[in-house]
């Protein structure tokens, strides 16, 4: 299980990217022993040490790279651990106690770090500026002055604002819930002349310093498992991989109490020789700054399940859980007023061209991972999925994942058009929970049918058959959904039974030749749904017709269901004149039945009907210029 | 040793679960995606094993396309209650396997004990009758069963496949009793799978090794017949006292 190795390698061929922040929402590439965090207040001061300046920071621009030690990043749940440069009022300010701060103060264990990191071969002027300055012990009274902190009538720092609402100080409106200002996280700017980055949160040297110095402490050699050489051994491993209050751990630092793994194993917490297991300090603090930065990047979540696909070479592939649209972008999706089924198909070729786009980039031998992790308790983390393929291989998957499961589908929306789009491709598989389980469908369930999906699309296994199941009888039950969610879960169920039933290869469009009973029933209602439809429209009724109302015990008895159907179809035919267009058609299916006792016999339907109603009603559309009719209202997403 | 004595049996099972020790300190164990030289050892030792013997492991061939699982798990805390965890297993495995047997020369008291002949053929009919004790893939919820067969036979998903190499892997742990040394070892390797077959490294070529701890081998002190009081009470045998 090389994923450790993957992500290592995926780090150092993406060093270009270390601190390159993105967006906002985006985690930057991290150096190693950083972490980030989000910061409130600013401080300015200069090379010796002098408060110049202070500012509320703004929540879109509130994320920091700061340094941080083993302990600080992993392990900070409970306890004390001081980060070295940057930290909140409750470690920096030695004050902190003086104004009213609840929280026990931890100053001097920050100081001393501070000190050894000033005093070792590694310092840096910056980190000495902050020192001086953290020493003269005025923080907080400097911020209050200042007007960032407030402080009430006693001197104390307020808890709440309580005066007027549109004159309330900016950093109220940070902090909610349980927090206040005195839990505000400093970050320092030191302006040193003839140095253009005075932000210690950009500046590379200051990094570099913090790493060498931090490397320098670690004394233990030993075998890591990861690269197979004699490395210095990390303590802890890093959390906050999924997002920045993240507590939990893929590699969970030892278990003294609970003998998770003990046995043969002699190790203790005072005596530890990595009995057990070992990974190399720089190893580890790699391969999980690379593994927060894709997930945040391009990794797919819902709760605790996160799923990520990346290049170990860096460059950029598609995501496999995403559907069509998504892989396409929204730029390529303008309005476009010709016949609909030519529009779908264009998006088919342009989404195997965008595929083959890819091949260029990625090259044949270039590695693609795909990686599932979940947990179930809080502090660690499983894997639940892992893959190892090339770049080509994943990306025939996908393309054939694209081809095989795809079906028209109407529910794709164009946010900046406000329009719905049609588009042929496989739905995503969180829509194929959906489709399967109804819209309130359970986390864990989601979870569990996304991840069961997964190989079905990575490693080109079959749809599981209880999955198309509950979809096919999900999409009978028409009357029990909203138009626009039944349809959605008719084109889903109908690209699940087409992927299941690959070998008899289904088109998409009418196959007038084809003969098998199911397919014929289901052709047979489109036509007997359209007809009262039309009736209907005509005499401006909008009640359901007598087909969408049948349509489950169709599929259950389609012999005496389709009689009741067919006999109150009537009075609708006289409405539109005899209706000769659908009786004529309604005729040559029934010749289709072969022998007479597929028509007769009253057994159950599989999902195949479903594929001949969506072929037949497609069919039985009008084409643009014809007045629209009743149905094409009702596939708009409430 | 005069004769070859080559064995060859095929075990299937389930589920399988090699665990991974990076995964394994937390809790959260995640399966290699192939068996280690270590879980096929201890497959064939519950076949057929006796002190005399050390099994070595030639070849695997790896029959069916690799799937993982995850299920969920309750383990038992040390001080009392569960706490959850995901654990991921293989699904659905089958291995044909190649091995033979070396005398352990460590022991010296099973020299007498050293006869081909006796063990090859009491092996071999261990495998037919599917082996002495319970077989287990790796962690001992995993059931396996082992019949015989002729290695290479019958198709498998990754004929013509072409090479997949792995990364850093666990091979094996050299216990004292076998290495001659109070040490026990830990060794690793980079397996490469070449249509779906893997040679392993013999114990001794694994270069990649870490000292684990100081163990010392602890064989049984007799063997038995000459224990004091075990013929008490029998007047007729105190001939042979």
């Amino acid at each position: 299980m090389s994923w450790m190795q993957k992500l290592y390698e995926t780090y150092e061929n993406c060093q270009l990217m270390i601190g390159k922040v993105a967006s906002e929402k985006e985690v930057p590439l991290l150096p190693i022993c950083h972490s980030t965090n989000k910061a409130q207040i600013e401080i300015v001061i200069d090379h010796q040490g002098t408060f110049k300046r202070a500012r509320v920071v703004p929540k879109d621009d509130a994320r920091t790279i700061i340094p941080c030690t083993e302990k600080s990043s992993g392990g900070r749940t409970s306890g004390e651990a001081p980060h070295p440069l940057s930290d909140k009022l409750q470690y920096v300010a030695k004050d902190y106690k003086d104004y009213d701060g609840i929280k026990k103060p931890y100053f001097k264990s920050y100081i001393s770090n501070l000190e050894a990191w000033c005093k070792s071969r590694f310092s840096h002027p910056k980190a000495k500026a902050v020192l001086s300055y953290v020493n003269k012990g005025t923080v907080v009274k400097d911020l209050i002055d200042k007007k960032i902190l407030i402080a009430g009538e006693n001197g104390k720092l307020l808890k709440k604002w309580d005066g007027d609402k549109k004159e309330k100080p900016d950093i109220f409106a940070l902090f909610q819930n349980e927090g206040w200002q005195a839990d505000a996280f400093i970050r320092w700017e030191v302006e040193i002349p003839n140095d253009p980055c005075s932000k210690t949160w950009e500046d590379e040297t200051l990094w570099k310093k913090w790493i060498d110095y931090y490397s320098d402490t670690k004394k233990e050699k030993s075998l890591c498992y990861v690269t197979g050489k004699e490395l210095f051994m990390a303590d802890l491993h890093p959390a906050k991989l999924r997002n920045d209050g993240d507590k939990a751990k893929l590699i969970s630092s030892n278990d003294w109490d609970g003998f998770t793994f003990r046995g043969r194993f002699t190790d203790t917490k005072k005596h530890n020789t990595y009995q057990t297991c070992g990974v190399g300090f720089d190893v580890t603090q790699k391969a999980h700054s690379a593994l927060r930065w894709l997930i945040s990047r391009q990794g797919y979540r819902n709760g605790d399940q996160a799923i990520v696909a990346w290049a170990t070479s860096g460059v950029e592939i598609p995501d496999p859980l995403a559907d069509p649209l998504d892989i396409l972008g929204e730029d390529n999706l303008k309005s476009d007023d010709s016949d609909n089924v030519s529009v779908a198909q264009n998006l088919a070729i342009k989404l195997r061209q965008k595929i083959a786009g890819y091949k260029v980039d990625l090259g044949d031998t270039s590695g693609v991972v795909v990686m599932g992790i979940d947990s179930a308790t809080q502090g660690r983390m499983a894997i639940t999925f892992y893959r190892e393929l090339t770049g080509s291989e994943f990306l025939e998957r996908l393309e054939r994942w694209h081809d095989a499961c795809a079906w028209i589908h109407d529910y794709g929306y164009n946010r900046e058009t406000k329009k719905h789009i049609r588009f042929v491709g496989a739905p995503a598989p969180k829509d194929i929970a959906v489709a399967a389980y109804g819209s309130k469908i359970d986390d864990k369930l989601k979870k569990a049918t996304v991840e069961r999906l997964l190989p079905c699309i990575i490693d080109g296994q079959q749809v599981p058959i209880d999955i198309l199941d509950s979809a096919v009888r999900r999409a009978c039950n028409r009357t029990g959904m909203e138009e626009w969610e039944w349809n959605k879960t008719l084109s889903i169920a109908c690209a699940l039974f087409r992927k299941l039933n690959e070998k008899e290869g289904y088109n998409m469009a009418l196959d007038p030749n084809r003969k098998t009973r199911d397919y014929l029933y289901g052709r047979l209602l489109a036509i007997a749904d359209r007809l009262e439809g039309h009736a209907l429209y005509k005499a401006k009724e909008k009640r359901d017709t007598n087909a969408a109302r049948y349509m489950q015990q169709f599929a259950g008895r389609p012999n005496k269901t389709w009689r009741q159907i067919y006999l109150s179809l009537s009075p609708y035919m006289a409405r539109l004149g005899g209706a000769k267009y659908y009786k004529d058609m309604m005729d040559e299916v029934m010749c289709k039945f072969d022998p007479i006792e597929d028509f007769t016999s009253d057994k159950p339907l599989s999902g195949e009907f479903l594929l001949g109603y969506h072929c037949q009603r497609e069919k039985l559309k009008p084409k643009k210029g014809e007045p629209a009719s009743i149905d094409d209202d009702n596939l708009v997403e409430e | 040793m005069e004769r070859e004595n080559k064995v060859e049996f095929k075990v299937e099972g389930r589920y399988a679960l090699f665990t991974d020790p990076l995964t394994k300190i937390g809790g959260e164990k995640c399966s290699y995606h192939i068996p280690t030289y270590e879980a096929l050892k201890g497959v064939l030792s519950s076949v057929y094993w006796k002190p005399t013997i050390i099994w070595v492991i030639d070849r695997v061939r790896v029959m069916k396309r690799i799937r993982t699982q995850t299920r969920s798990a309750k383990p038992v805390e040390y001080g009392g209650g569960n706490s959850l965890a995901i654990y991921t297993y293989l699904a659905d495995i089958e291995y044909q396997v190649q091995a033979h047997f070396e005398w352990n020369m460590y022991r010296k008291d099973m020299e007498k004990d050293r006869n081909e002949n006796k063990h090859f053929f009491a092996a071999k009919r261990m495998i037919e009758k599917g082996g002495r004790r319970d077989i287990f893939l790796g962690a001992r919820e995993c059931q396996g069963y082992v019949e015989p067969c002729r290695f290479g036979e019958g198709k498998s998903d990754y004929d013509n496949y072409g090479e997949i190499a792995f990364d850093l892997m666990f091979h094996g742990f050299d216990y004292p009793d076998e290495l001659g040394k109070d040490e026990l070892y830990a060794r690793f390797w980079r397996p490469k799978m070449i249509d779906g077959k893997i040679d392993f490294f013999r114990p001794e070529e694994c270069s990649i090794r870490k000292t684990v701890r100081h163990m010392k081998a602890n064989p049984p002190q007799s063997i038995g017949l000459r224990e004091e009081g075990l013929l008490e009470g029998f007047e007729e045998l105190e001939v042979l006292k």
